[in-house]
């Protein structure tokens, strides 16, 4: 999916963030099956650049064009269209429903990735498959990280965004998120942003872009 | 693309408690709400329906001349028929579609009735009687065996239903002998007919229906021809005293007689006066008059296009006659069932919205309390729709459950009913009709498109 940003600029934010950014205030243009990181510290707008790609902030000036449409001009149910088949987001919050089991949680999305291998070989490849019946209240942050991972990749994506996906996990656990993360993006030949704190993973990303 | 998730999985995550309170109420409210709906459409229906079978239309009246004063007054009794021109006029009058007259007996009558079922079984109910009869198509229903002829082994009579009423419900209580009847075990009851002051004839009758409109003991109109001719005393109370310079002249003497005095040359000089009250006298030519009088019915029926017309009312007024609506009880009758209902109907609804009000408020409540999942199931791209379907299939269940429920209770109160109204000699269809049914899928449509939109609404106000 090819993404354009003309000039965008979210409210609020101080002007001489808007200054020093490569995102805000620019002509930027991300190609299509390309790799991209964002890595700024914390309060630079990371989580607010991918939440106004999956359409969730409408608080900002300039244009957002994905694969030519202006997102504006987006109805409710395009957006519910375009997140059930186009666009997945692992959100710093996950999202996840406590009560409900790590292989439920995972299996509750509207769509299924036909690229995406099953649950459980997913689960296996990030050492998940002994908690796939234990409800998602029950495990650790890190576990819960993973889970939600796993989900966002089983979704049919062409724009794949990671919010911080690895904020809570160790390097082994980041290699093996990472390797999947890659697998699954490849095939699938989408779009990847995500963002980072200032590490970055072991993906290998065709562009890095400072907030 | 296919689906991933399970229904179940969906309905667990949004599966939040509603308000319980509220919830009970609105069902509790739903439920006596929707049964009274059906029990009110469904009696008014069947009240409608058996009303109109008994129903006196509103156009048809009868009319008589006023009988005034006290009984040695009309000891003397002139009769109070009318004329053909009286008739005539009445015709003629505004509104007046057609008319009929009442013939009735002319011959003394006696009825031994017979509640064993048998003659010479037990006690008879005895009474002296009269019968008249009008033009069959002036009968609210022409009765089974109706049909008379010569050969016919049994009079049919009709009788108001209130005689059986009053039989029922006043003689049999009072009397050991006389047994309630139903109307079946009444119509099968032999009567003997006496006919003549010293019974010199008897003949087999029998009640072969009650009418809810004529307030006469009916026979057939060709039976009462019949009857009055072989056994009429047509110049009963038709003698009278010739007075000549004074003096009565010999013994009382027949109309016919003295209408064929009318030749002599002093005729125009004598008087009459009538059997029963001899000083009564009048001159002897209004004989012939009073013949012309006497030719008409003492009572008519009348069918009119609506209500009585302003000549109409002023001509009764004027000539002092009585207009009766038989039975006017039914109208009023009609009209408390209807009120009942209606009422009845008005706190269905009354309780219905209420119920309604309450739902849409607890199930607003319902997606409140889930919006953080419903909120989190949209962010992954499901649709409102998808996640309204869930709550709405949750009303769902629970309404059609409190309707279904209301249809059983409906059935089940009109079941009960149905007995009742059978020992009142009522019979009704037994359960629901189809236009009750009807009205209940449709009431229930209006119900569930109205939750549905407040919950769709509802939904779709999260994440805009």
């Amino acid at each position: 999916m090819l993404i354009e940003l003309n000039q965008v600029i979210p409210e609020p934010i101080p002007k001489e963030m808007i200054e020093r950014s490569e995102v805000w205030g620019t002509q930027l243009k991300i190609e299509p099956k390309s790799f991209t990181l964002i890595s700024a510290h914390s309060g630079k707008g990371k989580s607010t650049l991918l939440h106004l790609l999956y359409g969730l902030r409408k608080d900002f000036s300039g244009e957002v064009i994905m694969d030519g449409e202006n997102i504006q001009k987006q109805t409710s149910s395009g957006w519910t269209s375009l997140r059930s088949t186009q666009i997945a987001l692992l959100f710093q919050e996950l999202k996840l429903f406590p009560k409900l089991c790590a292989r439920e949680n995972i299996n509750l999305i509207p769509q299924l990735n036909q690229n995406a291998p099953s649950e459980l070989e997913m689960a296996k490849k990030l050492n998940m498959e002994g908690f796939l019946t234990k409800p998602v209240e029950t495990l650790s942050f890190g576990q819960r990280q993973r889970i939600a991972l796993i989900r966002t990749l089983r979704k049919p994506f062409k724009l794949l965004l990671l919010d911080e996906p690895f904020s809570h996990l160790d390097q082994e656990n980041i290699d093996l998120a990472s390797s999947l993360i890659n697998e699954i993006a490849r095939a699938n030949q989408a779009t990847v942003l995500l963002t980072s704190l200032g590490e970055t993973p072991p993906l290998s990303f065709d562009r890095i872009l400072s907030l | 693309m296919k689906h991933s998730f399970s229904k179940s999985s969906l309905n667990s995550c949004l599966n939040v408690s509603g308000p319980k309170r509220e919830l009970w109420i609105a069902s509790l409210g739903c439920l006596i709400g929707s049964t009274l709906l059906i029990i009110a459409i469904q009696f008014y229906l069947d009240t409608s329906s058996i009303l109109k079978d008994r129903e006196v239309p509103k156009n048809y009246f009868t009319l008589n001349k006023k009988v005034e004063g006290g009984a040695l007054i009309n000891l003397g009794k002139n009769e109070r028929t009318f004329t053909s021109d009286e008739l005539d006029k009445i015709k003629a009058l505004d509104g007046v579609k057609r008319i009929g007259g009442f013939i009735r007996n002319q011959f003394p009558l006696t009825l031994y009735i017979w509640p064993s079922g048998k003659v010479g079984l037990g006690a008879a109910a005895k009474t002296d009687l009269f019968f008249e009869s009008i033009p069959d198509e002036f009968l609210d229903f022409i009765p089974k065996n109706w049909n008379w002829n010569k050969n016919s082994e049994v009079v049919p009579i009709m009788v108001p239903k209130f005689y059986l009423d009053l039989w029922n419900f006043g003689l049999a209580p009072s009397r050991v002998e006389y047994p309630a009847l139903s109307t079946e075990a009444a119509t099968g009851m032999p009567i003997e007919l006496f006919i003549g002051k010293n019974r010199e004839t008897t003949l087999s009758g029998r009640f072969v229906a009650f009418s809810k409109r004529i307030n006469s003991v009916l026979v057939p109109a060709n039976f009462l021809k019949w009857a009055n001719k072989k056994f009429g005393q047509p110049e009963a109370n038709d003698f009278f005293f010739l007075w000549k310079n004074g003096s009565i002249e010999g013994p009382p003497l027949t109309r016919s007689t003295l209408a064929s005095l009318r030749e002599e040359p002093e005729f125009k000089n004598w008087e009459i006066s009538p059997l029963e009250n001899p000083a009564d006298r009048s001159p002897a030519s209004q004989v012939l008059y009073d013949k012309k009088k006497r030719a008409g019915p003492s009572r008519i029926i009348l069918e009119i296009e609506d209500n009585p017309s302003s000549s109409l009312i002023s001509f009764i007024q004027q000539n002092g006659l009585e207009i009766n609506r038989e039975f006017p009880e039914q109208d009023i009758i009609k009209k408390a069932t209807q009120a009942i209902f209606l009422g009845i109907a008005v706190i269905g609804a009354l309780l219905s919205l209420l119920s309604i009000a309450t739902f849409a408020t607890s199930f607003r409540l319902v997606v409140a309390r889930a919006s953080e999942q419903a909120k989190n199931l949209l962010l992954l791209g499901f649709s409102h729709g998808q996640i309204s379907n869930v709550i709405f299939t949750r009303f769902l269940t629970l309404f059609l459950f409190i309707l279904t429920g209301s249809v059983l209770a409906g059935y089940g109160i009109k079941s009960l009913l149905l007995k009742l109204a059978f020992e009142y000699g009522i019979t009704l269809q037994s359960g629901l009709s189809f236009v009750t049914i009807a009205y209940i899928v449709l009431y229930g449509l209006i119900y569930i498109l109205i939750n549905r939109i407040v919950i769709k609404n509802s939904v779709n106000k999260l994440l805009d």
